[in-house]
């Protein structure tokens, strides 16, 4: 009980100090836009029939992903070069419920990005937004959020470590939007990429959104992922524990 | 000698360190890297017993903040040992951080996109305050450093002191028996240093064992207990600062403020009998000769007498203060 | 004239190793490499989703574009760290003729865009439909070059600026990303509304784009001559306008002694 006030706490306040981050939430809101409208041209320019829908959820879930991309690599070292890294390990609780709650936020905070695409796309796009399995739709909105959020919590525990996570989460926007086929079908992709995208949690995610929104059956998928976002929350926990006690043995917290 | 020993027997130390190191690894270069290593702590050890207001005074560079950082879990001894209430600091960390409030001040630190109220709240709910408890708890601190009525502003505007104040206040949230304060009186104005040093003294007598780290000596001198002096990594003496005073400096201290101080008057001066030690401080249009001597000697005309005729100004002999046994502590080596 | 060249040679190279003195070699060489293969992929397997062009027309836009990058960040890079480490009004108050000083840092980050679009390049060959012959390889290098020019310009005028704002990072990531959605990257410029092709036509990397995918479609570099003209040009006018506002902005600081305040 006290684990989860503390998770809730801790949230709120960091959805908070985020969102009055002017430099984060414009980040998190002007690059979707812009990448979204890419998108919506190029399907647009294409020949395949199709709902625009898609391309709408496929750009906000790119969002999310730059958002819980950059607010876990860029949290850990914000937090560092604003001095309260050093105060977030000395306190009781394990770094893991400290940790948590930030990269539930900065998925959250992922969810403006979702919100922007959407409200763009039906603004310049005529893009419909009507979707056909509302409850599988607002279920599964929140679920993606928590499973992208385990797996931010994973990467901030490998940033804690290193002063320069920025540059390696830069690395790994374009990634995960091609090989989680946010806008383009796992099969045109190599075969061997398809084991790789069923490990993380927004290819079930984005399949879990079209199937409600579009057609479909989305609660598979939503279960999918769940259980990873499980598997994430176990493998976060050690890897916070073993890359915090390195950071202490090395004395790189306070390093900026 | 025996009452003594099962004294200590009876009394178990709130905060041990056992021969504390710790070694840090830097490098220089980008392209061909060069390791070597900073021995930033080496071989520290003392007690600090409950109720104690304990400091830690060196200059700067000497090795308190990592010998603090270590005992409040932060670092990891390269070597050695150290428990706080009887936890050890590497394997009950958890423990150890339950019981303990740090303050480190600065100007980082906090997060400033939000209130000072806000951030106070969040490290309440680390600290598993009782929910009930954290509003009252929360305003009692604010009131105690001297915060309230800004609490709802943002972090970002705070001045140094006051976020130094909100330091302290969150060092406190959760009542802690043994308090860590690094520099705690760093960047607070006069006035405010001195309120802090009150509410600091006030803590110690409520019961609270505190570990203040400092290099201004009058804050030692005048705060705490015991004091140990540490220098390049190591303590190079410890006690009561009465101890101190008697142990390393006796006698007196004779100042002459001299215009134009003659050559080789160092070297005569030292030469005369009954006198410890010589240094000389540069001053605007003159020169302080400072003369420690031993005790029950009475060297100011002799010293006069070494001058060679040189203009003399204020001449004054007096108590050895801590700051006179620091400055031979730190510069011996 | 001499000093000029020296001002020009020396003071390029040492800045732009002070910039990148804080960055490892572990972290510049992922970046520069490992981003341009994922943009390239993503983007032309989009293209193969939404069967819109080929993958050439993917391959050849990309390249080009992320040789510009280098030049925006690079450029603005140059003035905002520059005023992070205060270096900035001593080197405003040196007698140092502007046009040498800063091209002298625009030449690093020209040679650095075209080795980045040459890895490109490679990375669509060796992994997608795409194909080169060795007679397009100059032809290619010269229009990469111009355009990598023409986003240096740009760059400049992001860093200049920079000198008003705060905030000189976010300014050069919404140019990069606005370049993306404008010029032709990754949709073909014609299907894009009217307005928007005017603009793209003012902004570099435009037309370098469709004189290097003319080249790469077997055209010659004279064929396609009056666009890498064109692309120069433009380069020049924003090159042009980042000095006019660097005098503006130099002078107004002067006065208001705003250099510092970041």
């Amino acid at each position: 009980m006290k684990t989860l006030r503390l998770i809730w706490v801790g949230w709120k306040f960091h959805v908070k100090s985020l969102t009055l981050s002017g430099f984060f939430i414009l980040t998190s809101v002007l690059q979707p836009i812009i990448f979204a409208s890419v998108a919506y041209f190029m399907f647009r320019a294409g020949a395949r029939e199709g709902t625009l829908l898609y391309v709408a959820l496929g750009a906000g879930m790119m969002g999310i992903w730059s958002s819980t991309l950059f607010g876990s690599g860029g949290a850990i070292q914000w937090q560092r070069w604003q001095g309260t890294l050093e105060y977030c390990i000395a306190v009781p609780p394990p770094f893991l419920l400290v940790i948590l709650p930030l990269t539930l936020a900065t998925a959250t905070i992922g969810l403006y990005s979702l919100t922007a695409t959407l409200v763009w796309g039906r603004l310049f796009f005529s893009v419909p937004l009507e979707v056909a399995h509302p409850v599988a739709f607002i279920v599964a909105l929140p679920v993606t959020v928590v499973g992208l959020g385990l797996l931010g919590l994973i990467l901030a525990s490998t940033f804690i470590m290193y002063r320069n996570a920025n540059a390696l989460s830069n690395l790994l926007e374009y990634p995960v939007w091609l090989v989680t086929g946010l806008l383009v079908s796992l099969s045109l992709l190599p075969f061997w990429v398809g084991p790789i995208s069923w490990l993380l949690a927004p290819t079930w995610g984005i399949n879990a959104l079209r199937d409600a929104a579009i057609a479909g059956n989305a609660w598979p998928e939503i279960a999918m992922c769940l259980l990873l976002s499980a598997v994430y929350l176990v493998i976060g926990y050690f890897a916070l524990q073993h890359f915090e006690r390195l950071a202490r043995e090395r004395a790189t917290l306070t390093l900026t | 000698m025996a009452v003594s020993a099962v004294a200590r027997l009876a009394v178990v130390a709130v905060v041990e360190a056992h021969d504390l190191y710790r070694t840090y690894r830097t490098s220089t270069g980008t392209l061909r890297r060069k390791w070597h290593n900073v021995e930033a702590v080496r071989g520290v050890s003392f007690e600090i017993q409950e109720g104690e207001l304990f400091g830690l005074l060196g200059p700067n560079g000497a090795g308190k903040t990592t010998t603090i950082k270590m005992l409040i879990t932060l670092l990891i001894p390269t070597k050695g040992t150290a428990s706080v209430l009887g936890y050890d600091v590497v394997k009950d960390a958890r423990e150890v951080r339950r019981r303990i409030g740090y303050v480190f001040g600065g100007e980082r630190g906090v997060y400033e996109r939000l209130s000072g109220y806000d951030n106070l709240r969040y490290f309440a709910e680390l600290y598993g305050v009782e929910p009930k408890e954290i509003r009252p708890r929360i305003d009692y601190l604010l009131d105690l450093v001297g915060l309230k009525g800004r609490e709802q502003e943002r972090a970002e505007g705070y001045s140094r002191g006051m976020k130094q104040r909100l330091h302290i206040a969150r060092g406190l949230l959760h009542d802690p028996p043994v308090v860590f304060l690094d520099e705690p009186t760093i960047g607070l104005d006069p006035v405010g240093a001195r309120e802090l040093r009150a509410t600091i003294a006030s803590l110690a007598a409520a019961g609270k064992t505190i570990l203040l780290t400092t290099h201004y000596m009058f804050e030692a001198d005048a705060l705490c207990d015991r004091i140990a002096v540490i220098n390049r990594g190591e303590i190079v003496a410890h006690g009561t600062p009465a101890e101190l005073k008697r142990d390393v400096v006796e006698g007196a201290v004779v100042e002459v403020e001299v215009f134009g101080l003659p050559d080789g008057t160092v070297e005569r001066v030292r030469d005369l009998n009954g006198v410890t030690s010589v240094s000389i401080e540069e001053r605007e249009q003159a020169q302080l000769l400072i003369v420690q001597t031993q005790p029950e000697v009475e060297l100011t005309q002799s010293i006069l007498g070494t001058l060679d005729g040189a203009s003399v100004g204020r001449i004054s002999r007096r108590e050895p203060t801590l700051e006179d046994a620091y400055v031979t502590l730190v510069a011996e080596e | 004239m001499r000093e000029n060249l020296r001002v020009f040679f020396i003071g390029g190279y040492l800045s732009y190793r002070a910039l990148f003195n804080w960055m490892h070699w572990s972290y510049y060489i992922p970046t520069m490499l490992g981003a341009p293969i994922f943009q390239i992929l993503f983007f032309a397997y989009i293209g193969r989703y939404a069967q819109v062009e080929s993958d050439e027309f993917f391959v050849v836009g990309n390249a080009v574009q992320l040789s510009a990058m280098a030049g925006i960040y690079g450029m603005a890079m140059t003035v905002g760290g520059e005023r992070w480490t205060q270096t900035l009004s001593p080197l405003l108050a040196t007698p140092a003729n502007r046009l040498p000083l800063f091209l002298g840092r625009a030449l690093p980050l020209i040679a650095n865009g075209i080795i980045t679009s040459a890895f490109a390049f490679f990375v669509g060959w060796l992994l997608l439909d795409f194909e080169l012959t060795w007679s397009e390889i100059p032809a290619l290098a010269v229009v990469v070059a111009v355009s990598a020019f023409s986003c240096t310009s740009l760059g400049l005028v992001v860093g200049a600026l920079g000198l008003r704002m705060r905030d000189v990072f976010f300014l050069a990531n919404f140019v990069v990303y606005a370049l993306l959605l404008f010029c032709g990257v990754n949709i073909p410029l014609d299907t894009l509304p009217g307005w928007m092709q005017e603009v793209a036509n003012r902004l570099p990397l435009t037309h370098g784009i469709e004189a290097a995918r003319g080249i790469a479609g077997g055209s010659s570099l004279s064929d396609v001559s009056g666009l890498v003209w064109t692309e120069l040009g433009i380069g020049a006018a924003y090159a042009t306008a980042a000095f006019v506002l660097f005098k503006l902005f130099e002078l107004e600081g002067r006065r208001r002694a705003s250099f510092e305040t970041i």
